[in-house]
């Protein structure tokens, strides 16, 4: 009830009586998503025979689509666009009960349209997501410790790589624009709200909907595809699969919603005299980083509706036998898949470049360069996709071409190193936990960097290509690049989310943990890969042994450090030191709102004069 | 921290310049920075031929010095990075309040082109001989496509066989004679592989229905590793078999055992 006082002071809690929508949460959600999946299922399975593969893949596909559907109805997704089109528009008292307004932590369980609200769903969402991974990976890691491992069996080991696999990539995907996109950047950019604040709320619950369809794949059989299901194995594949197809495609529909709102919110909602070189880099990143999901995603959906098409309809699209072929699944998988990459390295990557100004106390570092560098890798990203299959046997004569623009895009990230170091040099860095993962994504960024650099290159990826090697490569730019972006966001803007300091020691001892564990698994991975082992293996030679046992002991590590983190999330949640409120003495708009941050941000729309990173004493 | 803010702009570049390289942070940075350099340009190239299963091949000895040479090029990178992050970490400001601002520098015109030129230059260097090693390979391919042994490699799930068409063999390892040119003729009958020969540092993936090609040549004596590097199922990590290379006699006495005929 704290969060809403100096409105609710002014004014009732806004209770619009005989509303609808206030006696919708996600429990009514449920029951409603349950009660649609329940009759889709039974009523399909009285009509079509589930014995049959293709038979039993649409009545699976139809039920999870309902479900999803079924939970937006019941928790009053619609209730909107409805009253809209019959010309009963909510009235202004209902809108504001919508957003929140005055109902304490309930808010948090309902379609709630106000972006702090969301942003806090997202933080949450992503961390259990993230705990899910993270445990996935631990099981997989505890297996491989040694060869012959018996933790898990093979069948469980596939499913656990693939499952591992997605929910880390989605949780990544989200990790810095879901949370700090939601809950900070409109207050960063002095507006009100976003720019659809109803969209906002359907991105997550849609996403929210996607979680369980996810985790269905568990009790169908798994999915032994890893997370890039290639054609035809995914045809093969059981019922499984069709979760993670359901999954992928109310994800896609809610990245693009996503994406379309926070591009319209930074294009249309700058608070006045933001100009375009006066915005935050933080944002920059975000909406370049959601810019370039809005083309990437639809492939991937594109590609799942096909895998579906042949596994419920025996199209045939990815199947040679019928005049298909898996380079056609490999290619719309990658055009999404490598932007999708960049998708999620560029947030974190701006949060660094958020923090590092505050912490060094000198401006950003040619702001022009650091702009460009985004560019650079946006534009590129999109021309790169065919690298991952220089040895797919597909058109060997393009290796040359694609080569070329991998290699190119080290350009533009050169220009993000630079504006990084140009920033520190002449500082005296104020070592808070945010500035240490400044330096943890430099190592990180630089390792995980370097090594693309020799997969880039053809002759190299003939031997390192589906090798251990390219496993650790991409962890480096994923997890130590952009998920300690993430992490080092989560501590800088913490004060500001929940009114309190993160715990202070336990984030250091986390952090160390944590970037000390990820050093001794990847390194021994590197050299497993650069051994010969191949990734995705449940079992490997004994020649490997000592490397993977190597692996298996960072991974503790990192676990270790991660659940401290989690108890520091959770415990300073409530009970850490009262923040100030602007402990970082930093100069971007979401400093100036207090604590509870108020329905509508700002008293007054603020004006903007200058950009936010005027740091520093003048060389005269 | 203190000198080199008020560095005026009225003397002479060269004289900046000699200024500039006087100062106690660029001095320490540049030692860390040299150090690294050389520690990345000795370690790094140890790491791969450290690590990397030996060389059978005349690919994978290509591949070894590539590594060994991107590692290089990487080298100074790492050192410019590394050094001044490392500089800066160990002249940090703690305590709980922010340390005094820094100078105030937005940017600098010279160090944003130099920057720029010098990893555009770099990366030129790593196309220029990525696509010199691609177009040598090809060379090899051509030269070799009339006298090369054709094997024909079929993955299926989950286990690798070889067929010999000249030669009228077929088997589950794969024999091959030294300093023959080798093609294969990898294709699949079910789900995608990826064929991976380890030491020989070729590597390819098998399709269904169609036929995707790989070659070599053998250059050392001894037994192999046969992959697969391309998730394929239940059983993806026990699809692998042995290899050997061995002289022209003893292959040619494999190939008799097996009931085949010497060309």
């Amino acid at each position: 009830m704290t969060t809403l006082d100096q409105h609710v002071g002014t004014r009732p809690i806004p209770n619009p009586k005989n509303s609808l929508i206030t006696r919708l949460n996600v429990g009514t959600g449920l029951i409603v998503g349950i009660i649609f999946a329940i009759a889709t299922y039974q009523g399909l399975a009285k009509v079509l025979d589930t014995s049959v593969y293709h038979l039993h893949n649409q009545v699976l596909l139809a039920t999870m689509f309902m479900w999803s559907i079924g939970f937006l109805v019941g928790i009053g997704a619609f209730i909107g666009p409805i009253r809209w089109l019959i010309g009963k528009d909510l009235t202004a008292e209902e809108q504001l009960y919508m957003a929140g307004d005055g109902q304490g932590i309930k808010r948090y369980f309902k379609y709630c349209t106000d972006h702090k609200v969301v942003g806090i769903q997202y933080l949450w969402g992503v961390i259990a997501m993230l705990a899910v991974g993270g445990i996935m990976a631990m099981m997989i890691r505890t297996n491989l410790a040694n060869p012959g491992g018996k933790f898990i069996t093979p069948s469980v080991y596939n499913s656990l790589v693939g499952l591992h696999g997605i929910t880390m990539i989605i949780a990544l995907i989200i990790v810095a624009t879901g949370p700090f996109g939601n809950f900070i950047m409109p207050i960063m950019i002095g507006a009100a709200d976003m720019a659809f604040p109803r969209l906002n709320a359907l991105s997550w619950w849609v996403l929210f909907t996607a979680i369980p369809v996810l985790c269905s794949a568990w009790f169908l059989g798994g999915i032994p595809t890893g997370w890039t299901a290639y054609a035809p194995l995914s045809v093969q594949a059981g019922p499984g699969m069709n979760a993670f197809i359901a999954a992928i495609i109310i994800f896609a529909v809610s990245t693009a919603v996503a994406g379309a709102n926070v591009t319209a919110t930074v294009v249309t909602m700058r608070a006045k005299g933001m100009t375009w070189n006066r915005v935050p880099i933080f944002v920059i990143g975000a909406t370049t980083s959601v810019a370039l999901a809005i083309p990437a995603f639809p492939t991937f959906m594109l590609s799942m509706i096909m895998t579906a098409m042949d596994r419920s309809f025996l199209t045939g699209f990815f199947d040679a036998n019928v005049g298909g072929t898996g380079w056609l699944y490999a290619h719309l998988f990658w055009i999404m898949g490598h932007p999708e990459v960049y998708v999620i390295l560029l947030p974190g990557v701006a949060i660094i470049m958020e923090v590092v100004p505050v912490f060094v106390r000198k401006p950003l570092f040619s702001y022009t360069a650091a702009i460009v560098g985004f560019a650079g890798i946006t534009g590129l990203s999109i021309l790169v996709w065919a690298h991952h299959m220089y040895i797919s046997g597909w058109m060997p004569m393009l290796n040359g071409p694609f080569m070329v623009t991998t290699e190119m895009i080290s350009v533009p990230t050169g220009l993000i190193f630079l504006v990084i170091l140009g920033t520190l040099w002449n500082g005296k860095p104020w070592l808070k936990v945010p500035m240490l993962g400044v330096y943890a994504f430099l190592w990180n960024m630089l390792v995980g960097g370097i090594t693309g650099l020799y997969l880039s290159d053809v002759p190299a990826d003939m031997y390192l290509h589906g090798s251990m090697y390219v496993t650790a490569h991409f962890h480096y730019t994923l997890m130590g690049a952009a998920l300690t972006g993430a992490v080092a966001g989560l501590s800088y803007w913490y004060p500001k989310m929940t009114g309190h300091m993160l715990h202070e020691r336990a984030s250091y001892i986390s952090f160390w943990l944590v970037q000390i564990g990820f050093q001794i698994l990847y390194l021994g991975m590197f050299i497993a890969g650069a051994e010969g082992q191949p990734r995705r293996v449940v079992d490997y030679a004994q020649q490997f042994a000592t490397s993977n046992m190597v692996s298996t002991i960072g991974a503790y590590s990192i676990g270790i450090g991660f659940i401290i983190l989690l108890w520091a999330v959770i415990h300073s949640w409530r009970h850490g030191k009262i923040a100030p409120m602007n402990p970082w003495g930093a100069k971007t708009l979401e400093w100036t709102v207090p604590y509870p941050v108020p329905l509508v941000n700002f008293d007054t729309p603020p004006v903007v004069t200058s950009d936010p990173y005027g740091y520093g004493r003048s060389a005269k | 921290m203190s000198e080199h803010d008020n560095v005026d702009l009225k003397p002479t570049p060269g004289a900046r310049l000699t200024k500039f390289f006087k100062r106690s942070d660029v001095i320490q940075s540049t030692i860390f920075g040299v150090i690294i350099t050389l520690v990345f340009v000795i370690l790094g190239g140890k790491f791969y031929t450290q690590w990397m299963p030996t060389i059978m091949s005349t690919d994978m000895k290509a591949i070894e010095r590539l590594m060994v040479v991107f590692t290089w090029i990487a080298a100074p990178v790492c050192g410019v990075v590394l050094g001044i992050a490392l500089y800066t970490f160990l002249n940090r400001h703690s305590g709980d309040t922010p340390p005094p601002d820094g100078p105030a520098t937005r940017t600098n015109g010279p160090v944003v082109l130099g920057w720029s030129v010098v990893t555009s230059l770099l990366a030129l260097v790593a196309v220029i001989y990525g696509i010199t090693e691609m177009n040598s390979s090809s060379i090899a391919t051509a030269k070799h496509a009339e006298d090369a042994m054709v094997v024909n490699v079929v993955g299926n799930q989950w286990v690798w066989s070889f067929e010999y068409p000249e030669l009228g063999v077929q088997s589950h390892e794969l024999m091959l004679p030294v300093n023959r040119p080798v093609a294969f003729h990898v294709t699949s009958v079910d789900v995608n592989h990826s064929f991976w020969p380890v030491q020989l540092g070729v590597k390819v993936d098998a399709n269904k229905l169609a036929e995707t090609l790989a070659d070599t040549t053998p250059t050392k004596l001894g037994e192999f590793d046969v992959k697969c590097a391309e998730l394929c199922g239940l059983y993806h990590a026990y699809m692998e078999t042995t290899g050997e290379v061995m002289t022209k006699a003893d292959f040619d006495n494999w190939v008799i055992e097996q009931g085949g005929h010497t060309a």
